[in-house]
């Protein structure tokens, strides 16, 4: 492995980290800018004057100033303490530990499933040019477009737990990764084929085409893996959007998720645990996209374009 | 000759054959665009009348589409709706590329901490889940247009700013940008008055894309509770409401989904046709 | 007679009735109970461990903790934990005969000082919560026995029974019993095993509950996920017992087996006007009486509840004791009128057209409907609509025009008054309405002994807002559960609670 690689990388891993803290500092300004704080929702069922307001809210550490909270809340989260749940009272760390399953098993499963059909799709429509692989191809890329996954989810949801019964509804796993999967395969089936296309058209495949090697062989053996960077690329993209995605479906399948503690959490103004939720979700999509950048720069350093 | 148009290559000549698919996504664009403009003004009905004896009721002479649950009619609110979709969409666009590609360029262009920072700020929104960020702003701004518009289109700016390196790197390998960089230009000035030109057909592409996804992005705000004001008519609006009653009315979800997916189509087709005579490598290789 | 429960047995003979109209209701005690069984349900939330601190509409604590008193269906007020009590002639001192042979879930006997106990906690360290104010009212508490507890009132407090049923006795050895109670220890047929926010609440049988032979489930799953699919989860079997709203009733009572079990007291829709700070021109009487003339109560009712919706303009449904109907008969907005609306405005110079009116709301769609009846009336509207607690915060500003809210099943009158109170707790909703008189009536109606006279008072407390305009009810609905085929047993209750001592999950089995 090359040196410059190695340095290439470290460099990358050095920047998802600068990114991680940039984005504990965004989100817990955003979260103090927003107007409405959980003192007000606790107050809004109860009978709580100002005062015992106030009171409140000193009890919960909230008039200390924010770099002060800042601090305080990044040193014990490093220790795997992320504070208590301002609504709930109960240790957020336990309701990220509960909710973190659900979310992974179902974004890994999505983006298994998604990479793979969109992948084979592309490869299929490439490989044999005439076929409909192309139309599914298209097909693919308009559905993800147009439709919404939630949308598609409440399709899914009549089609096979109400009408043909055969699946129950909360808690299902396979149809929101059905749902995810496609919408990934749409995502990256059309760019992939394109790029692979793209590459055909080289003056290094045209040689090769002249000298009489077989079409497959063309295609796995030097269009593919110049097309491998953008399709890591496109993997970044899908990441960033899987952890949306994730939101929409645990909210709809009733999944006790990552995605859907974030939202209940926002809504309900507790912001303990937006914050922590925010930066372990964003924190995993840097990394993710850190790992598919070093990955990047491993295998081209220079990221020189062919033409 | 000047240094600009001596970096553009040479277009094959422009032909007027277009497959009958592209005519009829144009035709089908243009006549949207009209009834988005005009529309709501022609066409009868009053997109918030609600007549509460007649809700979720199927197709019928007066209601062309039926009724949603509030007793209106859909088809006046799926044209309303078009020109608030479309308003809403143009304006996150607008957000977007001017974000996106101001920041992607300037990071391109810069070097150093400057061009490490702006793309600190790209991956920054990037990394951010977008329906978060659209949760907090809406949240911090209220809902509405404006806001919404705001949130949707800071969540595409990356995109936009990564097209514009992609193109900006692309770009800088051809002969005419060393020519420029030889007469003193700074690389800042490069890319703006230089490279920005060239690199529209890229973007003109990326708009292609994003287009409908910002207005499904709305449509999903809605759905989390966190859409634009009520009274606006978006179709991501009607989707998101629609929803609920699947079962027993699916023509109000269907009609705006399928226009939406029709808008789509029209516009991806004809964003392939623009990009395959606008953009750079594709013409080279058209050739 | 000193608030005889007699008296309330009047309450909701009409409820009973509207009750057995379309629903299959009660007939579901057939066969006999099988024991066994673990049952999913899915109504409300849970916001914390720590009982007391629970605000809001509570049902999911009920059948972990237990009170004095139960609320039963008719509104009056049943023994619970208190098998009996007398009332002193001058209405301020209660005694209490605790019910012998209580078990908590650690199998300890409940006695008077667990009484005693709960009650000084919840009057020292509680800040929040409807008891809070009634506990301002207490004197003192004593324990003279072990199966006596006697509480002493500053001055009558009509609401106190009625309010203790919201009074959780939890063993003062629970977890937490010093800040926040993280595990309570109660005496309900069912236990507090496992706690997920928003997501599931387990709890098992409590096998030495006081109840002979009760409860028939091993087991209940309380889902708190507050999922919007849940009419499709029961349908789907993935829940026994749902929260049906409105708009899918009519769905789930087509199917075959499914049973409606409605609430007892009724959920009331109104229109509020901004009292805390108006603006003009809605700052007077006259404006929002024109305005209330484009309200459209039956449409607005029917389009909420279909059949099911009551029309009226006080803040109880017809049947209940503190209904009036002589003031239901006299009210002005039965009906619509918008010619008399736009006349009364332009009377008063209002030019509509030329008029901003802000509407906040939550996001649901019967508030869509009241917009556009306002709408035409010809305003410039704009329409807030907001989730929860946005919603919530933004009629915090009182920088708007006009709510249409609703508010749930409460156990007692007071507690629907007390929000409209100088210093009631969340009085948002109602506009925030600050008028000494209105407290005054009210007050004097909590510390009135006699039940005709306290009526009187809450009656002109009522009248007085009804002519000032501070909000105007359009109507009441019940709320409603919907169980599968194979639930028996199960029946809804005054309020939301789940456990009653007449009913609930304790007398629920499966089939």
């Amino acid at each position: 492995m090359s040196r410059t690689a190695i340095f290439g990388a470290l460099a990358v891993l050095g920047r998802s980290v600068l990114l991680v803290i940039g984005i504990t500092i965004i989100v817990f300004i955003l979260l103090r800018i927003v107007p409405g704080d959980i003192v007000e929702l606790l107050a809004s069922e109860g009978g709580f004057s100002t005062g015992q307001m106030e009171q409140l809210r000193q009890e919960l550490g909230l008039d200390r100033s924010w770099p002060e909270q800042l601090l305080i809340w990044s040193v014990n989260a490093l220790c795997g303490d992320f504070g208590v749940s301002l609504r709930f009272q109960r240790p957020i760390s336990e309701m990220i530990w509960s909710a973190m399953p659900a979310t992974l098993q179902l974004g890994a499963l999505s983006f298994v499933i998604g990479m793979s059909l969109g992948i084979s799709t592309a490869l299929a429509a490439a490989i044999w040019p005439r076929s409909p692989w192309r139309a599914v191809v298209e097909a693919l890329n308009v559905w993800s477009v147009a439709l919404p996954t939630f949308c598609v989810g409440f399709a899914f949801i009549l089609i096979f737990v109400l009408w043909l019964r055969w699946m129950p509804l909360l808690g299902n796993l396979w149809l929101p990764v059905l749902v995810l999967g496609i919408d990934i395969a749409g995502q990256i089936a059309k760019p992939l084929l394109e790029d692979i296309e793209e590459a055909r058209q080289s003056a290094y495949v045209r040689t090769a085409q002249a000298k009489g090697v077989s079409h497959r062989v063309i295609i796995l053996r030097h269009v593919l893996p110049n097309a491998l960077p953008s399709l890591l690329a496109l993997t970044g993209l899908v990441l960033g959007g899987l952890a949306g995605g994730t939101v929409t479906m645990e909210v709809l399948f009733g999944h006790n998720g990552l995605g859907r503690l974030t939202l209940d959490s926002v809504l309900g103004r507790d912001y303990t645990v937006t914050q922590a939720t925010v930066i372990i979700i964003a924190a995993t999509v840097v990394l993710a996209n850190g790992l598919v950048a070093m990955i990047g720069k491993l295998l081209d350093p220079g990221r020189e374009k062919m033409v | 000759m000047t240094l600009r148009s001596a970096g553009r290559l040479e277009t094959a000549p422009f032909k007027l054959a277009l497959p009958v698919s592209i005519w009829i996504a144009t035709l089908l664009l243009v006549g949207a665009v009209l009834v988005a403009l005009v529309g709501p003004e022609l066409y009868g009905l009053d997109p918030l009348a609600q007549n509460l004896r007649q809700r979720n009721s199927p197709p019928s002479v007066k209601y062309l589409l039926g009724t949603d649950h509030l007793g209106r009619d859909i088809m006046t609110r799926l044209i309303t709706g078009l020109r608030m979709s479309l308003l809403v969409a143009v304006l996150a666009l607008a957000v977007a590329a001017g974000v996106g590609v101001v920041l992607g360029l300037a990071a391109s262009a810069a070097s150093g901490i400057t061009s490490r920072v702006f793309f600190g700020f790209v991956d920054l929104l990037r990394a951010m889940p977008g329906v978060l960020l659209a949760l907090v702003l809406v949240a911090a701004l209220g809902s509405g247009i404006g806001p919404v518009a705001l949130a949707v289109g800071l969540t595409f700016a990356p995109t936009f700013a990564l097209v514009a390196r992609e193109a900006y790197h692309r770009e800088r390998a051809l002969p005419y940008v060393a020519a420029i960089a030889a007469c003193g230009a700074k690389p800042m000035r490069i890319a703006f008055s230089h490279l920005l030109p060239n690199i529209i057909g890229s973007i003109v592409t990326q708009t292609a894309i994003i287009f409908p996804r910002c207005i499904v992005t709305e449509s999903v705000m809605s759905f989390l509770g966190l859409g634009a004001a009520p009274d606006s008519a978006t179709w991501g609006r009607m989707i998101a409401q629609a929803s609920r009653f699947f079962e027993t009315n699916p023509t109000a979800v269907m009609a705006p989904t399928l226009a939406l997916a029709g808008l789509t189509l029209c516009v991806a087709l004809i964003g392939n046709e623009a990009r395959r005579r606008l953009d750079p490598i594709q013409r080279h290789l058209a050739r | 007679m000193l608030f005889p429960l007699d008296r309330r047995a009047l309450l909701l003979g009409t409820t009973a009735g509207l009750a057995g109209l379309s629903l299959p209701a009660f007939a579901q005690t057939q066969g006999t109970p099988r024991r066994g069984g673990i049952l999913r349900y899915a109504a409300g939330g849970l916001d914390t461990s720590d009982f007391h601190r629970h605000t809001g509409s509570i049902s999911v604590p009920q059948v972990i903790v237990e009170a004095p008193t139960s609320i039963a269906d008719d509104g009056s007020v049943k023994p619970f934990l208190a098998e009996s009590w007398t009332i002193s002639s001058d209405g301020t001192l209660y005694t209490f005969k605790i019910r012998p042979n209580v078990r908590f879930h650690n199998n300890r006997a409940m006695t008077s000082a667990d009484f005693l106990a709960n009650f000084e906690r919840v009057k020292a360290r509680v800040t929040g919560g409807w008891l809070a104010s009634a506990m301002k009212q207490v004197a003192g508490f004593e324990t003279p026995d072990p199966q006596t507890f006697v509480i002493k009132m500053q001055k009558p407090y009509a609401p106190l029974l009625s309010l203790l049923s919201e009074m959780w006795i939890v063993a003062p050895e629970s977890a937490g019993w010093n800040e926040t109670i993280s595990r309570p220890i109660g005496t309900g047929p069912f236990k507090f095993e496992r706690w997920t926010p928003k997501v599931e609440l387990f709890a098992p049988r409590h096998d030495g509950y006081w109840q002979e032979g009760k409860p028939y489930l091993d087991a209940v799953r309380f889902d708190l996920s507050d999922n919007e699919q849940r009419d499709v989860a029961i349908r789907a079997g993935d829940l026994h017992i749902v929260n049906v709203s409105d708009d899918k009733l009519a769905d789930i009572v087509k199917l075959p087996g499914y049973t409606i079990h409605p609430l007892k007291d009724s959920t009331w829709y109104f229109w509020s006007f901004n009292n805390r700070k108006p603006r003009p021109p809605f700052d007077r009487i006259k404006v929002r009486e024109a305005v209330s003339y484009a309200l459209d109560k039956p449409s607005y009712m029917s389009f909420i509840a279909g059949e099911r919706g009551i029309v009226t303009n006080q803040m109880v449904a017809p049947g209940n004791f503190f209904f009036d109907k002589a003031m239901h008969e006299a009210d002005t907005h039965a009906k619509p009128d918008l010619a008399k609306a736009r006349a009364m405005l332009q009377a008063e110079g209002v030019n509509p057209a030329a008029t901003p009116m802000r509407v906040v709301s939550w996001q649901n769609a019967y508030a869509e409907v009241a917009v556009q009846m306002v709408r035409e009336l010809g305003f410039r509207i704009e329409h807030i609509a907001l989730d929860d607690l946005g919603a919530q915060r933004r009629l915090g500003d009182y920088d708007w025009d006009l709510a249409p809210m609703a508010s749930g099943p409460r156990a007692d009158i007071f507690l629907r008054y007390v929000r409209m109170m100088s210093d009631g707790p969340n009085p948002v909703l109602w506009g925030g309405v600050q008028d000494p008189e209105f407290d005054r009536l009210t007050l004097a109606a909590v510390a009135e002994v006699d039940d005709m006279r306290r009526r009187q008072f809450y009656l002109d407390a009522w009248k007085r807002a009804m002519d000032r305009y501070y909000t105007v009810v359009a109507g009441h609905s019940f709320q409603n559960y919907a169980s599968r085929p194979e639930v028996r047993g199960f029946s809804g209750g005054f309020t939301w609670s789940p456990h009653r001592v007449d009913g609930g999950l304790a007398f629920t089995w499966l089939a």
